[in-house]
């Protein structure tokens, strides 16, 4: 397991407010090799971005707060480190693609400056050579490199993007994390988006998590899948298992809420309800009144967590007694 | 070697485009007619404070008492006429534009350099900080600005050096207010956070990415500050603890000449016309701007 890249343990992180603790990541365990790509999946307000910005160390404090767990990355404890060392490994070593290309660049700078400007602080470079490399960089992510003097509001929302992705690995880091990278775009400009940075993942060998709540993004690009329900993995496994042999219902749902192309009688079946309230999480397993599979149990008891092969498991009470446990698709 | 060139026409590309940023301010400010004639009126004013030497001749025009030449009227040889000591009142107000500008312009650079950082920094980092530092300023907001001034200059003697710190210190709460309001609506946008993401450090994070970002409103206030930081140099000099006579300072004339107003209002009106037209043009230039700097209006 040495080629553990990111190895996140028991995070648990809160927003403490003064309308009470929302418990916005409950105990994540993920990891990432180097080189592969972790789908990060789940709904609104799941905790997949406070646990991207965990690993950033981003968090904003107050209210934000790491309550317990370990971040490492390739063995370093990412949560004992003090800011200024953290400021050296931010955009060096690990990177992030923010969801908005719209609002993450600074309007009054030139895209080549602020890619520049992430060189200029993690590398001794001058200006012009800092420069150079920031026109390389964006031709790489397939923009002239002339458009270096452009400020962001001459490009358009797929460009920002690649600016966005530009400046995030200018500095060769060895993890990419990207939240919701396609969600600000158009279906088209979303594919070739996701190609680039599939491409650009192999050609860096870089780790990338990516933070979605689109399957179909995560059957394109991702290695492993692990879902996200209310601050907890509630289902992780490779892209394969994950997909072929699904296991919580909480997946099954997901899928189930993808319109089928084959079939255009068929109706959609969104999961029903709201997710818990972070402020107030049931005592139980927190999917629990959203469950077409409920059992008494559920409510009282956290689900344990149960394994199906080395990589696959999932955190749901249907499979304790009956391994083998089928869901039936949603049908009634 | 094309490497080299290519570099340098980057280069220059970056610089034009950069130049049309400030192109753009000023394609919107040449549409409003008012904000043009402020700038003119404020041009003329800072061509008669850079060439008064030309104009006038400091001492024997100025300042010279001529008793044979008192009290007369506008006339060809004295524009302005002249006042209670023969003075000629044109020369007068021509060097006297240089104090009121060059006094007015250092105040507001003390008070936005101050301001501006206690600002900044309450703004950014928020917190008990910001409860600091805003609190302090605001029981300097609470004294009257002009009142403030007055109680700085009557400590520290009267002088035109103390005369600036004055005003200047005076006028440090309000920059600080309005930097800390542009820094609290900037620092929150997402690519405050994306610097912080590529590692940024907090200096680099405030001088790049916040200020800039909240220039607008800043630029607008120290154009109007400098227009009431002229009318405030003008009232301590007209209440005796601005520029002492006999330098030629607007306020300072209104208050010598204010005993012939009755038969001699020229010797009052010219000098207050200064003041009139100086700050209303400066006022409508901080008006114009605002308004070419408003992005909703692009």
């Amino acid at each position: 397991m040495s080629d553990k890249l990111l190895k996140i343990e028991d995070l648990v992180v809160h927003y403490i407010t003064d309308d009470g603790v929302v418990e916005a990541v409950n105990g994540v365990n993920i990891g990432v090799d180097r080189g592969k790509t972790l789908g990060l999946v789940g709904e609104t307000g799941a905790g997949k971005t406070t646990t991207a910005l965990s690993i950033m160390r981003l968090i904003p404090h107050p209210p934000g707060k790491i309550v317990s767990g370990s971040i490492e990355l390739e063995g370093t404890d990412l949560l004992s480190l003090k800011e200024s060392r953290l400021e050296k490994i931010r955009g060096d070593v690990v990177s992030m693609i923010f969801q908005d290309p719209m609002t993450a660049l600074n309007p009054v700078i030139t895209v080549g400056d602020q890619i520049a400007e992430a060189i200029m602080i993690h590398q001794k470079v001058g200006q012009s050579k800092a420069a150079q490399k920031a026109r390389e960089m964006l031709e790489i992510v397939g923009i002239p490199g002339n458009r270096a003097g452009e400020y962001p509001h001459q490009f358009s929302g797929g460009m920002k993007q690649r600016v966005v992705i530009a400046i995030a690995l200018s500095c060769n880091p060895k993890l990419l994390i990207a939240d919701e990278p396609t969600t600000a775009l158009d279906v088209t400009i979303q594919a070739q988006v996701l190609e680039l940075m599939k491409n650009l993942k192999d050609k860096f060998q870089m780790g990338m998590v990516l933070i979605t709540h689109d399957l179909g993004v995560v059957a394109e690009v991702c290695d492993d899948v692990a879902i996200m329900y209310a601050g907890r993995i509630v289902e992780q496994g490779t892209l394969e298992e994950v997909f072929n042999t699904v296991k919580h219902p909480y997946t099954e749902g997901l899928f189930n809420s993808i319109p089928n192309i084959d079939d255009r009688r068929d109706k959609l079946k969104p999961i029903r309800g709201l997710m818990s309230d972070p402020y107030n999480l049931p005592k139980g397993c927190s999917f629990y009144d959203r469950c077409d599979y409920a059992m008494p149990v559920c409510e009282t008891q956290k689900p344990p967590k149960i394994h199906f092969g080395e990589t696959h498991f999932v955190e749901c009470h249907l499979y304790q007694e009956q391994q083998d446990f089928k869901l039936n698709g949603g049908k009634e | 070697m094309s490497n080299k060139s290519e570099v340098i026409a980057t280069e220059n590309l970056i610089k034009t485009k950069k130049r049309s940023q400030g192109a753009d301010v000023w394609r919107r400010l040449k549409k409003s007619p008012t904000a043009m004639i402020g700038l003119g009126i404020i041009i003329l004013f800072l061509f008669m404070a850079v060439f008064a030497p030309m104009i006038a001749d400091y001492d024997d025009e100025a300042i010279k008492m001529n008793i044979k030449e008192r009290l007369q009227p506008p006339s060809s040889t004295h524009v302005f006429g002249t006042d209670e000591f023969g003075r000629d009142i044109f020369a007068r107000i021509v060097w006297g534009t240089r104090i009121s500008l060059f006094v007015g312009l250092i105040s507001v650079s003390i008070a936005l350099s101050i301001g501006g950082f206690l600002g900044a920094i309450a703004g950014y980092y928020g917190g008990r900080l910001d409860n600091a530092i805003m609190r302090v300023l605001d029981v300097l907001l609470a004294i009257p600005t002009i009142l403030l001034a007055i109680t700085i200059v009557a400590a520290l003697g009267a002088s035109v050096l103390n005369l600036m710190i004055a005003v200047g210190v005076s006028n440090i709460p309000g920059f600080a207010r309005v930097v800390r309001a542009a820094v609290l609506s900037v620092k929150d946008e997402e690519f405050i956070e994306a610097a912080r993401a590529i590692g940024a450090n907090d200096f680099i994070i405030i001088t790049r990415h916040v200020l800039p970002n909240s220039m607008a409103p800043i630029i607008v206030f120290a154009t109007l500050k400098v227009a009431s930081s002229i009318m405030g140099i003008s009232s301590l000099s007209f209440i005796g603890l601005g520029v002492q006579p006999p330098t030629p300072e607007w306020g300072g004339m209104l208050a010598s000449g204010r005993a012939y107003i009755r038969d001699y209002m020229y010797i009052v009106m010219f000098p207050g016309l200064a003041i009139v037209f100086a700050v209303l043009s400066l006022n409508l230039i901080g008006d114009g701007l605002r308004d070419a700097l408003d992005p909703k209006l692009k």
